[in-house]
């Protein structure tokens, strides 16, 4: 007992120094690495038939075919369109709604049962209805990835102005703040944490929307890509494509993340 | 004791030897497969797991395989996939299959990327396309759905045949809002005018217009300028299944070719829409789509000069259409010692007429 646990200690302090030195990026492409080591290694000795498995340089190379045709920039272009139209719908929506129920309690009582029976269907029980509401061209999409969107930006908006301590209307109300000044000066700023965690889990869900509507009825975007991809039987396509995907949603987010940082920052020099 | 030991020992040495004698002829009788498994790309209304229109369909609705080999235990395990061809490929590379019939853009499509089979008869040779529009649609052509929402089955035969269409006419898909649907979705979306048209068989438009909800605008079947487009079906075997069970594929091309014997014969054809009915597609919807087409030319197993000419035009004209990466020996795919024999043991050498790569009876 007492041998393993001194042996596994100094390994364990080792790797952390390593991660350490290396940043936080070292240790973040440790299990990427590991899992691209096993596909390689997959692919080479054919546990898998490489039509099903292709090797990541067949897939690295049908990401250079891509990006060469410039399908892959049309594909994505259109893709972020259709999450940047229902994000934009989706938090406008949310934050409206979200601030309505956090600052009432009367249109909480409303709204909050509805609201929370509605986000349980999943979007695949909304879709006949959708379709024959809207039809089925950039509209439903639109609305599908705003519906996914709109969940968690309206319940971490109710929660991040809830969490307001009651002491600081006591206070805004002693310096007699306008409605206006009220909003800008205390609500936002105490709700903003819990608001940008609403935005991105908002975001994340808005890519993953996407993708989704994009296998069931579509003609171009990266979702789709993907879904002919394997309907032609090219599984390095698909893979490229979910390369892709996945990547995108990564950088989505660290783009909101350092937009956080920054509204944040002001919180972090507080303390 | 003792002798009772050596008796033991004796017994044992006669059951080894005895062992030893039998075990290759036992190995002889499990050569022969528990079960084929037979795909097809081919699902009824509903998604049942009957089809019609080719040969196979005819087949697996009789009961004809099962028939031959029940005497030898073997079980036929029918895969009818509702994603198709595409479908049937993953489950080919998955080696989930031994038997299957196809059609020409994913058998085209797998064969280029390297599943390793052999087609060992054609199936339904003359598969015709329809275009059919909401009943108060007021599109008369292909031209009037300019940049409207058309649904087709992508990857599958129907995609190729889209092409080969819009060729002719001097159009391409991106005239279009191409919307990808399987077939009972689709036929669903046009009754509910969700797509304003759709390019898919015959057989699943007539229903439709029977019912008031649609009209054919098109069938390829009467139009002379798709004479030569024709849609090709053929029957495959994987490699390994042939090689390690000849005889037994041997049978199922026996069977295969009565069948299209059987349904050669006009005072069959009723019969046969019938059999082919069960897969909910209704009896008059098969007698439209095949008006003026005899059983006999289109059923002919034959692997014939048009046959390996067609398959190398349908690989070109994927091609051209980025549909498929690489090539396909179309002649170099065809294996022609089963249907050669089984021709031969049936008496129907002479029985249907070989075609030339232009399509025209072979002296």
């Amino acid at each position: 007992m007492t041998t393993s646990f001194s042996l596994a200690l100094p390994g364990g302090q080792t790797l952390g120094h390593i991660g350490r030195r290396l940043g936080g990026l070292g240790l973040a492409l440790l299990l990427p690495a590991a899992m691209l080591y096993l596909w390689q290694l997959a692919a080479t000795h054919e546990w898998v038939t490489p039509l099903l498995l292709p090797a990541p340089a067949m897939v690295l190379q049908a990401l250079v075919d891509l990006h060469d045709s410039g399908e892959l920039w049309e594909h994505l272009g259109i893709s972020l369109g259709r999450v940047g139209w229902g994000y934009l719908a989706g938090v406008v929506l949310g934050l409206v709604l979200g601030a309505a129920m956090g600052l009432s309690k009367t249109v909480e009582a409303y709204l909050m049962p509805s609201f929370k029976a509605v986000s349980l269907v999943p979007v695949l029980g909304w879709l006949p209805l959708f379709i024959m509401l809207i039809g089925i061209e950039e509209g439903l999409k639109v609305l599908i990835i705003a519906k996914a969107v709109i969940v968690p930006v309206t319940i971490n908006t109710v929660k991040g102005i809830r969490n307001i301590a009651p002491g600081h209307f006591e206070v805004a109300r002693i310096y007699r703040f306008s409605p206006l000044q009220t909003l800008t000066r205390l609500i936002v700023p105490s709700a903003l944490p819990s608001l940008a965690t609403g935005l991105r889990l908002g975001l994340a869900n808005a890519w993953m929307a996407l993708v989704a509507v994009e296998l069931l009825a579509a003609s171009e975007g990266v979702g789709f890509l993907m879904v002919h991809s394997r309907q032609l039987f090219q599984l390095d396509m698909v893979m490229a494509s979910m390369v892709v995907i996945g990547v995108t949603g990564w950088v989505l987010d660290r783009i909101l993340q350092s937009i956080e940082q920054r509204l944040l920052a002001w919180r972090v020099t507080a303390y | 004791m003792i002798s009772r030991t050596r008796l033991l020992t004796r017994r044992l040495i006669l059951a080894g030897l005895a062992a030893s004698v039998l075990a290759p002829i036992a190995a002889l009788a499990a050569d022969a497969p528990k079960v084929i498994r037979i795909g097809l790309p081919l699902v009824g209304t509903g998604n049942r797991p009957v089809g019609g229109s080719w040969n196979f369909a005819t087949v697996q609705i009789k009961g004809s395989l099962e028939q031959e080999f029940k005497a030898d235990g073997i079980r036929i395990e029918w895969n009818n996939f509702k994603g198709a061809g595409p479908a049937l490929n993953e489950a080919i590379a998955n080696k989930l299959i031994d038997v299957f019939a196809i059609g020409d853009l994913p058998g085209i499509v797998g064969k280029a990327s390297g599943l390793k089979t052999k087609i060992i008869a054609a199936d339904n040779r003359r598969y015709a396309y329809a275009i059919g529009v909401p009943a108060d649609s007021q599109a008369r052509s292909i031209e009037d759905l300019k940049g409207k929402k058309l649904a087709i089955f992508k990857g599958t035969a129907i995609q190729l045949g889209f092409g080969k269409f819009l060729s002719r006419h001097g159009l391409s898909e991106k005239d279009f809002k191409i919307i990808n649907m399987d077939s009972n979705t689709a036929t669903a979306a046009l009754a509910t005018k969700d797509v304003d048209a759709l390019f898919t068989a015959p057989s699943a438009l007539y229903p439709l217009e029977d019912r008031g909800v649609a009209k054919v605008i098109y069938n390829e079947r009467h139009d002379p300028a798709a004479a030569n487009d024709r849609g090709q079906a053929y029957v495959v075997a994987t490699e390994d299944f042939e090689k390690a069970h000849p005889e037994v594929v041997q049978r199922i091309v026996n069977v295969l070719v009565r069948e299209a014997a059987w349904s050669a014969d006009e005072k069959n054809r009723s019969a046969l829409l019938q059999l082919w009915a069960k897969s909910g597609t209704p009896f008059s919807a098969y007698r439209r789509d095949y008006e003026g087409q005899g059983f006999k030319e289109a059923l002919s197993p034959l692997l014939d000069e048009e046959f390996v000419a067609n398959i190398q035009r349908n690989v070109s004209e994927s091609q051209k259409l980025k549909l498929v990466r690489g090539s396909v020996d179309a002649a170099g795919w065809v294996d022609r010692k089963y249907l050669d024999a089984a021709l031969k043991s049936n008496g129907l050498t002479n029985f249907w007429t070989p075609l030339d790569a232009g399509g025209k009876p072979k002296k």
